[in-house]
């Protein structure tokens, strides 16, 4: 085993430094051990090699180097310790790299240490000499910095366990996933089918050549009457839900970092889908998803304000790093582009029926536009951490001659409230305030984490290419769906200005 | 003077070395002045320090060490240096930091060194010729050798006229367009007053201003956009939303019923587009906001990517004028904006704006510019605002405008005058520097955009001119319609345009009190 410098100081604490050094010594090993994994999880920086401590003693933290995650995720070791198998398991169906056995590891590391140092910390406040005194208080924060040490490490590596999964859900790769739903049937062209971009040429809708030249590839101008069709979508979905009682939000789409990590995308992963900002710790958003979640960051909301249900409009920014081959011609998969979202916190009994609520709300949207599509119960290795159960909506387009997925609304239950730090007090008679931070909260009981759930309401670019290829008619025409042509000055078709 | 290693090799090239030499050193003296306000221009790149050759000879460029432009803008030198005194004073009014006397300099150098490269050119393809009959050995000997010295002098003047040209182009980017002659002279406080619509109201009651007013609606909320984002974010609620919906839907509305084409553009643009628009996004307290790992920017302004949708294009003239009203996000850093003016809406990082953009014939730029703020003037008119509209002075033009109105609208909670719109002339500034022309010709068969100059019709082209006018900035129009057109109630009376664009409604009440 290692001595270390800083404990031989005198006999009166040889028996103390005997019983430290165990410890310290299980604990390097264990923060030493490299988690390769790590760039594939929330917080990159942790993948900074770990040094072995060859000096013995002196220095913070002995040299392990482990960095020190941004934010802590309130997750339950307990639980996932209870019910190891079951974790191990999920963690093995999702496809993830989560290491459970690392995690326990510590985790009992974790638990005998904190014992330690309370045991410790009860000694001392006891002697009454001055010079036992100061040894026990050397080995104290000796063991103390191993303590913070360890619960960063162990944070760290838990962050990236996936969230829990519906026993509903079908177990496998995308090909398991299970059909819910059907709505409509695939048209029959009597004439020449053109896809999305031969009818938008010849009406003059995009331009997809000047934006490569100005911006890159997958980049576009949306012109004439495509851009009133954009905010057609946009104004009718924001209607529509906020008609069912969804508050109406406009967000920020510049958000730090934290807030994505948080809400368990992973902005500095390779192939990351999120554009960072240079020069600061700034990203954009690839969702409004992300800054809904963050607006009662850190709160503790009162039980009666849920469920807080959103209609949140912004632009969304994906790198769509890694993405190749076929489905990225035109409007199908592009680096900007406009979303209407919807985002729920509620207790957590209430997170099964309202994601039926969402996915609901999604069907009639897209039933109403006349739409031919089918709804997906997504399976475990198509979930993504943060989902609970996942459901995808897949559209006709006849020009790509596929069903393209136009929709995702997932139950997260409490994985991103965890991180988020979003709590909820339960209680029979809260006074009417929906937000307070911090603690402070009138009502009994101890708080709890809600579930939130986000859901597609409409995602512009796919659509209108559902539209323009499901409703062209022979002369390259495009009926205008009925539920928007009020928001289009009641123009019922849209013709070309090329042929 | 210094001599080069590389230029001395015979006897027969003895008097053209020495006719290389003055050149050479003059060319790298200039090359080696330091251009300490290349920070504020164009390219940055540029401010790299330039070192001494002591070496003398070898290695490209002589060790002058210019950074090449990464696009150039096509400067009417001829015409800069036949109007030297104007282009002074203009630059003088300007408050700009453009460096004429050096810009003429490099200009006159160029102008020698392109003559003498020709001249040595000539020279190189008559002995080419010379050589092509049947020779006697040693005077083709002798040939051979004359060529080759002439090749290596003008390899060496060659690369030089590539740097001059290069650190001539950075300086004279940062020229500032030419000024119309109405602009007043001066700084902020010698602007002129065009038109004034309206008056301040005087209110019966205790008036509020646009944050107590959204506090009361719930239409803000700036505390949980500071965490999520930083200061200047905010999240808009309920009908706030509607508001901006209503806005920006009412003005593509109305001004593409004038015969606008409506857009919807790239947020996301390549640093040297936002450049070659007159922005300079890596100077310091830089507006633009640049992308990691990546030569992408946020736009500040439609204005770049709809600048950029005819870049390196020639136009048909029938095609002209081209106008389009552009929808879009619009980030800026407010690097440098401190104090009292930045509070709630008025200054942020984040705003939907819808934009007017024109390309056009440049006898039409200032007949249009009328026609755009005469838009902006009904818009704000309608909306029942009330405001000034202003011809900006020579010291707030900003390097692209050849002339600038500004629209200030009275904001009662801020008790001051904020700017809600600016109308500018760009001439050619932009036009010269995005490669945009068109083909001046009566019969024209009708295609808007031919690229790189496959174009039927005759005559050379010309660069159009390009305008650009905000139709819509949210976020300081919400402020005018909240403080405005309050009650004493906190409720706030819907302008009445507005109105079918928010379902009807005609008024927005308290939610809190």
């Amino acid at each position: 085993m290692l001595t270390c410098g800083r404990f031989i100081s005198s006999s009166s604490a040889a028996t103390s430094t005997a019983s430290f050094s165990p410890f310290r010594t299980l604990t390097r090993s264990l923060l030493r051990r490299p988690a390769p994994h790590l760039l594939s999880s929330a917080s990159a920086a942790a993948a900074t090699a770990v040094e072995p401590d060859t000096k013995g003693g002196g220095g913070a933290g002995g040299g392990a180097g482990v960095a020190r995650p941004q934010w802590k995720a309130a997750i339950d070791f307990k639980w996932i310790r209870d019910n190891r198998d079951a974790v191990a398991d999920n963690i093995r169906s999702r496809n993830s790299t989560a290491n459970l056995d690392l995690i326990l590891e510590l985790y009992d590391q974790y638990l005998a240490l904190r014992k330690e140092v309370e045991r410790l910390r009860a000694e001392r406040n006891a002697v009454a000499n001055k010079m036992k005194g100061k040894n026990l208080k050397d080995g104290l924060i000796a063991l103390e910095e191993d303590l913070v040490q360890l619960t960063d490490k162990l944070q760290l590596e838990a962050q990236s366990i996936p969230n829990t999964t519906h026993p509903d859900v079908p177990v496998g790769g995308e090909e398991s996933s299970v059909l819910r739903k059907v709505v409509g049937s695939q048209r029959s062209f009597t004439f020449a089918m053109k896809d999305h971009l031969q009818l938008g040429k010849e009406l003059d809708f995009f331009d997809f050549d000047a934006a490569a030249e100005v911006s890159g590839s997958k980049f576009y101008y949306l012109k004439n009457e495509a851009v009133l069709l954009e905010m057609a979508l946009v104004n009718w979905a924001i209607s529509e839900v906020s008609k069912k009682g969804f508050t109406p939000l406009i967000t920020p789409e510049i958000v730090r970092s934290s807030v994505v990590e948080k809400c368990g995308f992973q902005p500095r992963a390779q192939n990351t889908q999120v554009y960072s900002i240079e020069d600061s710790d700034q990203c954009l958003i690839g969702t409004a998803e992300i800054p809904v979640g963050g607006i009662h960051m850190d709160s503790i909301l009162a039980e009666s304000a849920l469920p807080l249900k959103y209609v949140a409009y912004s632009h969304c920014f994906r790198t769509e790093a890694g993405a190749a081959g076929a489905a990225t011609r035109g409007l199908y998969r592009v680096h900007q582009f406009s979303k209407v979202e919807m985002f729920i916190f509620c207790r957590p009994e209430e997170s099964d029926k309202l994601h039926e609520e969402l996915i609901t709300i999604e069907e009639d949207l897209y039933a109403s536009l006349g739409l031919h599509f089918k709804t997906l119960d997504m399976a475990t290795g198509d979930l993504g951490a943060p989902a609970y159960r996942k459901f995808d909506i897949e559209a006709w387009m006849p020009g790509l001659e596929r069903y393209g997925e136009i929709s995702s609304a997932s139950n997260c239950t409490d994985y991103q409230s965890r991180r988020l730090g979003i709590r909820y007090r339960p209680s029979p008679s809260e006074p009417p305030s929906t937000n307070t931070k911090k603690g402070k909260g009138a009502g009994s009981g101890p708080t709890q984490f809600v579930h939130t759930l986000n859901a597609t309401a409409v995602a512009v670019p796919r659509l209108i290419v559902c539209i323009l290829e499901n409703f062209q008619q022979d002369d390259g025409s495009i009926v205008v769906p009925e539920p928007l042509r009020p928001y289009m000055g009641g123009v019922e078709v849209l013709s070309p200005k090329f042929k």
